[in-house]
């Protein structure tokens, strides 16, 4: 059984390998851009920050940007970081559903003695390997343009504020299964998700900036988000986030299950 | 093998298959005959629990096709219409993966298809033609011998010297006990290999035959040339024979049923030539509605 489900999520992320450095290589080096700048920019950017409105701090997170790890939280991490690796999340997901029963291939695997669930759970377990992968070589090639430039970005806190995203985009690969439970296409699957990640993003950000609509952030994963390379990575909404991801997937598969793969 | 039950399939208030009832038995060759769009694929996907019956029920090997699929789908083998896995992925690539969930040990049987079926298992589906990633697609279905061939329309693209060795590998895994259910909009492809055959179309079952049986019911259409144009009233009178039309010393004409007494009545002359016509498909059902008709 276990055999079967490592043969499926293998397959799935051997599929899926060329998205490791299609992602993983511009997100690094964007980020390593970042990073490299920071010494030369550090002086006027802190005075420029001083400047903004105090909303648009707390909107975007943006506290003192006097370090390295604060300029790659403001510019990399609260933003595009997480909304590209959740986009990517759905994406890898819908690949072994949507995509699969697309060209042909969900009905060769499941002529085999593959449970819809199985092939739901491998799907989901490749995309987490995938995003990690891609968040390690993100992270790698941030850390090689802080010792080519000399920005001394501190080890720990990147490690812990690239892992942070993980998570975050898992719960977007969970909703990803659950709207394939509903749509076997992929461009349905693909554009409804990626409107709840955005959705979720403006909501964060609209709880953020009016107080009186601070309610509305419980709607969003992004609340649990928080600032993990400045703060570190809080466990209880690192661990939640990642249930909440697996009970989605589970609830997707339940779907998946019963609905019919036409052709 | 398989046994189906009043199964039906609609997709909200479109026609899927009604009440559809047939069995297959084991080391038998069952063809299912019928134009596009008849429900032929639709009763297979139904049967491999890819879409779920709206009513009725379908058994394969005593198990229920819902409740015990993955049960099934371990000793069966299937063949979809239009055989796809992703362009990029080279047939061995696909092969190696069944073979893992199969639990299969090796795929020396796979290697001896391909060779047989002239078929590159190296190269990405995307850069194949439709007959020769169907070359694949029978390889997958087949390679771990499976007690049940399920084959949807499975020599399109196929080159007549492949549609051959096709038929062949049919004939092969029947004679070793395997079941064969095989969907096709072809006659002559069924003709060739199906003991019985079972007709659809609107979504309906009409018909389930011995081979030999439906040929039996079927008209040909005859063109003989006789050095002696006489010839032709006599055949006129012979009965069966319908739609006479001479033009000099060639005629033709159209026979049902048993071809004895027409085959004695050409001995008696010199026949130049003869060529005989099967039915289309068309002409097949035309047959069974006409039936149908006289019997109301």
């Amino acid at each position: 059984m276990s055999r079967q489900l490592g043969a499926l999520a293998a397959a799935h992320l051997h599929d899926r390998r060329r998205s490791v450095w299609a992602w993983g290589i511009p997100l690094g080096l964007m980020s390593a851009f970042i990073v490299a700048i920071f010494p030369s920019v550090e002086t006027s950017i802190s005075k420029a920050v001083q400047g903004y409105p105090q909303g648009l701090k707390e909107a975007f997170g943006i506290g003192e940007l006097s370090n390295v790890e604060q300029y790659l939280h403001a510019e990399m991490l609260s933003l595009i970081v997480p909304l590209a690796l959740g986009y990517l999340a759905v994406r890898a997901v819908a690949s072994g559903l949507t995509g699969a029963a697309e060209t042909g291939r969900l009905d060769v695997v499941l002529s085999a003695p593959v449970s819809r669930t199985r092939l739901v759970a491998a799907g989901f377990l490749a995309t987490a390997a995938e995003l990690a992968l891609v968040l390690l070589v993100t992270g790698i090639l941030t850390a090689l343009g802080s010792l080519l430039s000399g920005a001394g970005l501190a080890a720990g806190p990147a490690v812990e504020g690239f892992a942070n995203v993980w998570p975050l985009a898992l719960l977007f690969a969970g909703l990803g299964i659950v709207a394939a439970g509903f749509s076997l296409r992929t461009s349905v699957v693909t554009g409804s998700v990626a409107g709840v990640l955005v959705a979720m993003y403006v909501l964060d950000l609209v709880g953020r900036l009016d107080p009186d609509l601070s309610g509305v952030r419980y709607l969003s994963v992004f609340k649990y988000y928080g600032n993990a390379i400045e703060e570190g990575i809080d466990p209880l909404a690192f661990a939640g986030v990642t249930t909440a991801a697996c009970l989605l997937a589970a609830l997707g598969a339940w779907l998946f299950e019963r609905r019919d793969l036409a052709a | 093998m398989i046994e189906t039950e009043a199964l039906t399939k609609r997709y909200g208030g479109h026609r899927g298959i009604e009440d559809v009832t047939f069995s297959v038995r084991p080391g038998e060759v069952f063809g299912f005959l019928g134009p596009n769009g008849a429900g032929k694929t639709t009763t297979i996907r139904t049967l491999l629990d890819l879409i779920h019956p709206t009513a009725g029920s379908a058994r394969l090997f005593g198990l229920d096709s819902r409740r015990d699929s993955v049960a099934i789908r371990a000793r069966l083998g299937n063949l979809p219409g239009d055989f796809g896995f992703g362009r990029e992925t080279p047939g061995r690539e696909a092969l190696q993966l069944l073979a893992r969930v199969r639990g299969v040990d090796g795929t020396a049987r796979a290697e001896e298809l391909a060779a047989r079926f002239r078929a590159d298992l190296d190269r990405p589906l995307g850069q194949l033609s439709r007959g020769n990633r169907q070359k694949i697609g029978l390889i997958l279905a087949t390679f771990h011998r499976p007690e049940l061939l399920i084959l949807d329309e499975p020599t399109g693209g196929l080159d007549p010297l492949m549609q051959e060795e096709f038929l062949a590998l049919v004939a092969e895994e029947r004679d070793r006990g395997c079941a064969v259910f095989l969907s096709s909009h072809e006659l002559d492809e069924v003709q060739r290999v199906c003991d019985r055959v079972g007709i659809v179309r609107g979504g309906r079952l009409i018909a389930v035959e011995r081979m030999a049986d439906l040929l039996g019911k079927a008209r040909r259409r005859f063109t003989v040339e006789l050095a002696d144009p006489d010839g032709a009233e006599r055949l006129r009178s012979l009965p069966g024979v319908e739609d006479l039309a001479a033009d000099g010393s060639r005629v033709s004409f159209s026979a049902g049923g048993d071809l004895d007494a027409v085959v004695r009545e050409l001995a008696g002359h010199h026949v130049v030539d003869l060529e005989a016509t099967h039915p289309s498909l068309e002409e097949v059902f035309l047959g069974y509605y006409d039936e149908g008709e006289e019997e109301r």
